[in-house]
């Protein structure tokens, strides 16, 4: 084997972590070409707002993209209230001990278990014991936990960016630690929790195994009603169509995956630049 | 001579390891009373227990008595007490917010603001009070952080004086001050000593013989000994002060 | 009045604290009172170690080996193409490359972790299943082989951005040291930085691994679904989470098929409790040094 010299390697190493580099992001652009390049011709404004055709291989996808956005609004306005205090109490409250360890313990545990496993869980407890049914609010409430790690652990690093300092000069002037947090802490920490939150509605609007049993529905020839009506989802509605039905026009599945696609991709950029957006501006 | 605030017998202690040990010390009403002693030297963790910034910390315990105006601070409420007891930090820290803002919060928030149109009242009174009214006056609502570093101290010292404490803690306040800064924040806190008690912990010697009525000098966690300033640098009674003072070691 | 408002607002964040543990308990115990009332029926041994899947057969066989045989090469697979890749990317991101190229880099990186798995499954099975099946010859390209490459897809933005975080944690003092007794910059990598930055990125790996073996709707759409005890990773194979989603929807709630599947569930949960544990504890040791 011949030995190269070091000058010699570290190229041929450079070299080489570049091409990695490249092979991570070729699949992204290559993914978001095919989708964008087959997808385009079926957009159209009827698309995006009309129902289902001829056993859904014509017309539009306006209720599982009006199932979608109603199943993913519950589940953020459940958790993010909900990760925000568990945030607060983790970064601002608890003490280092055993307890906490066990949250931190549970957090982990939380993010790690795997989406069909959640679809189990709420299938279960939301769907049969809680008799909700399979409805938006048990696919919320499902989506909801599953999400509560992320949005715990963006919340969480949101309010440690928070000087510490800041709630040292608020205590001291007598202020309570609650009033602290509320008014001094807490204001600073937003942006980070809402990019955060941003990005976790993005993220769970293409989520489907955990809706399998919970929320989506095969068909459904209207708009939901109300929070306990079954109602179609896109990435279920994707799935569906590209595995499913036979003789599914191409263009209809393509124009189907690049609107969720477009969905996810557009609310994660929103997020992406804001958060750049809030470092550069912070004032501290 | 009134007693503000009487130290009986305070230790503390970091994870146990001991950093104050048994202090006794007053601090009369309306004086400057200066802590000078080299670095770990158990200053700042005096300072610090006397409006208890270090129940903050949990490594912190403390055994002994403090007592403001015959209370014990550590059965008063956390918050009533550091609203008599202000404090004033090494470094400044005005809150991201206008100079407006910075000013009127705490009030706000205690509940101190019974009219709304008192606020202005607060702020101007405040400001004067800090001598930075002047500079500020008509950039009221910009940031407070952009302002230099010396206009950010006093308005840390003006933020302070807007909740009407009795007792102001200076911890080290000019070390990242240039002189005319300093200059200007050691003569507010003259000012201030009309209305206020003060206790300023420092690593100036200087600055402790130029402004305060009566200087202690600790060391290794022991109070070696307090008395007029003037009498403490003109004749230690201890060699330690001494060695201190005149530069020889610290 | 205000105090007390406070005081209830406290109590209500402590409350918000505490509820993850409740989820956990939840989930497992609702998992195992379903697996448990399915095992006194069928043995847990039976279960993990029977060849044959026929739920719905008379007599109905559970045995999962075959699911666990599948999900465990499909894993296997996908992490020999995305450790490897995301590693050296997650090097590149954080030593080598300038900052321009970095934050585009690191934003793709993030554009592909936002990318529904059901995209990438469907994407995966118009392209990558018919080439796969094309190359190598094969009656069908539903394989865990294009299984594991879309999977390593969506593990390499979990291990990308974790290895990078604990690279870029190496204090720069290390790599001063090392290129001030003249070594390049390369072998101040290869031989400092990856080793200091180690346990970060095991943790990264056994993340992805947990990312990659809970992954269902992209490996349900290319691995073929054959519940079979795969002969190489050209064959057909089902997981453990495409099962269940696949043959939840068609089962008898209560019946022996459904709890079942439950009993799945909780192997699933037990397993990336273990997996994320662990990486917890890599990523533990990392901050107490």
């Amino acid at each position: 084997m011949i030995k190269l010299s070091p000058k010699l390697s570290q190229k041929f190493s450079y070299l080489l972590l570049c091409m990695a580099a490249i092979l991570t992001i070729v699949p992204v652009v290559v993914i978001i070409f095919i989708i964008i390049k087959n997808g385009t011709s079926a957009i159209s404004w009827e698309f995006l707002t009309s129902m289902p055709k001829d056993g859904m291989r014509g017309g539009g996808i306006l209720p599982a993209i009006v199932g979608t956005l109603s199943i993913v609004l519950c589940a953020v306005l459940i958790t993010l209230p909900i990760g925000v205090c568990a945030a607060i109490y983790l970064n601002e409250y608890a003490k280092d001990n055993l307890l906490t360890r066990i949250v931190k313990l549970a957090i982990v545990n939380l993010a790690g278990v795997p989406s069909v496993v959640y679809g189990l869980f709420g299938l279960g407890v939301f769907v049969m014991f809680l008799k909700l049914g399979v409805s938006i609010i048990a696919g919320a409430l499902t989506l909801s936990i599953m999400e509560l790690p992320v949005i715990i652990t963006t919340a969480q690093g949101a309010l440690s960016s928070v000087p510490y300092s800041f709630r040292e000069a608020s205590l001291s002037l007598g202020v309570s630690r609650w009033q602290t947090i509320r008014h001094v802490v807490f204001p600073n920490a937003l942006p980070g929790i809402l990019t955060g939150a941003i990005l976790s509605i993005a993220r769970i609007s293409g989520e489907t195994a955990p809706i399998l049993f919970t929320a989506a529905a095969f068909y459904v020839p209207h708009l939901p009603h109300s929070p306990l009506d079954q109602v179609m989802a896109l990435p279920y509605h994707l799935f569906i169509i590209s595995t499913q039905i036979p003789n599914m026009p191409k263009n209809i599945i393509y124009g189907t995956a690049l609107v969720l696609l477009m969905m996810v991709l557009t609310m994660s950029c929103i997020a992406i630049v804001a958060r750049i957006y809030f470092r550069k501006r912070r004032k501290w | 001579m009134v007693n503000k605030i009487k130290v009986e017998n305070l230790s503390c202690y970091y994870n146990k390891k001991c950093v104050l040990e048994s202090l006794n010390i007053n601090v009369v009403q309306n004086e400057i009373l200066s802590v000078i002693g080299p670095a770990s030297s158990g200053k700042t963790t005096f300072l610090r227990t006397l409006n208890r910034m270090n129940d903050l910390d949990i490594t912190y315990s403390r055994k002994g008595d403090v007592y403001l105006d015959d209370n014990n601070i550590f059965d008063m409420k956390m918050e009533s007490l550091r609203k008599r007891v202000g404090m004033l930090f090494a470094m400044p820290i005005p809150l991201p917010m206008s100079i407006y803002e910075n000013i009127i919060y705490a009030p706000k928030r205690l509940g101190l603001i019974t009219r709304e149109s008192y606020q202005d009242t607060i702020v101007e009174q405040a400001l004067k009070d800090a001598s930075l009214w002047n500079e500020v006056k008509d950039r009221l609502n910009s940031s407070a952080t952009r302002m230099s570093g010396g206009q950010q101290q006093r308005l840390c010292i003006a933020r302070i004086l807007a909740v009407n404490p009795e007792v102001i803690l200076f911890d080290e306040p000019c070390s990242g001050l240039d002189p005319v800064s300093t200059a200007k924040v050691e003569e507010s806190m003259l000012e201030l000593k009309q209305k206020y008690t003060i206790v300023l912990v420092t690593n100036n010697v200087k600055q402790a013989s130029r402004v305060s009525d009566r200087t202690a000098f600790f060391l290794m966690g022991k109070l070696v000994e307090i008395d007029k300033t003037a009498r403490l640098f003109v004749s230690p009674k201890e060699k330690a002060t001494e060695d201190y003072i005149t530069g020889r070691f610290g | 009045m205000r105090k007390s408002l406070d005081a209830v607002i406290e109590t209500l964040i402590f409350i918000c604290g505490m509820l993850s543990i409740v989820f956990v308990v939840l989930i497992f115990g609702f998992l195992f009172k379903e697996g448990f009332a399915f095992f006194k029926d069928f043995g847990v041994l039976k279960f993990i170690t029977g060849q044959f899947w026929y739920p719905s057969s008379e007599p109905a066989s559970f045995g999962i080996l075959p699911l666990i045989l599948g999900s465990v090469l499909v894993a296997v697979g996908a992490c020999l193409i995305a450790v490897p890749i995301g590693i050296m990317t997650a090097l590149f991101i954080s030593e080598i490359a300038p900052k321009g190229v970095r934050d585009v880099l690191k934003s793709l990186v993030e554009l592909m972790a936002a990318i529904p798995s059901i995209v990438i499954g469907f994407v995966g099975m118009v392209t990558v299943v018919p080439l796969v099946k094309n190359i190598f010859n094969l009656s069908t390209g539903l394989t865990a082989f294009a299984g594991a490459i879309m999977l390593a897809f969506m593990a390499i933005p979990t291990i990308v951005t974790i290895s990078e975080d604990a690279i870029r944690s190496v204090p720069w003092q290390y790599k001063e040291g090392a290129l001030a007794l003249g070594a390049t910059k390369w072998q101040t990598i290869r031989r400092i930085v990856l080793k200091a930055a180690m346990p970060g990125i095991i943790a990264a790996i056994m993340l992805g691994i947990g990312r990659v073996i809970g992954e269902t709707m992209a490996v349900m759409m290319i691995t073929g679904n054959a519940a079979h005890i795969p002969r190489s990773i050209f064959d057909p194979v089902r997981t453990m989470t495409a099962t269940i989603a696949a043959e939840m929807g068609e089962t008898v709630r209560g019946g022996m098929h459904y709890r079942s599947l439950f009993a799945i569930g909780l192997v699933l949960f037990i397993i990336t409790f273990i997996v994320n544990f662990t990486a917890d504890l890599f990523l533990g040791k990392k901050k107490n040094r």
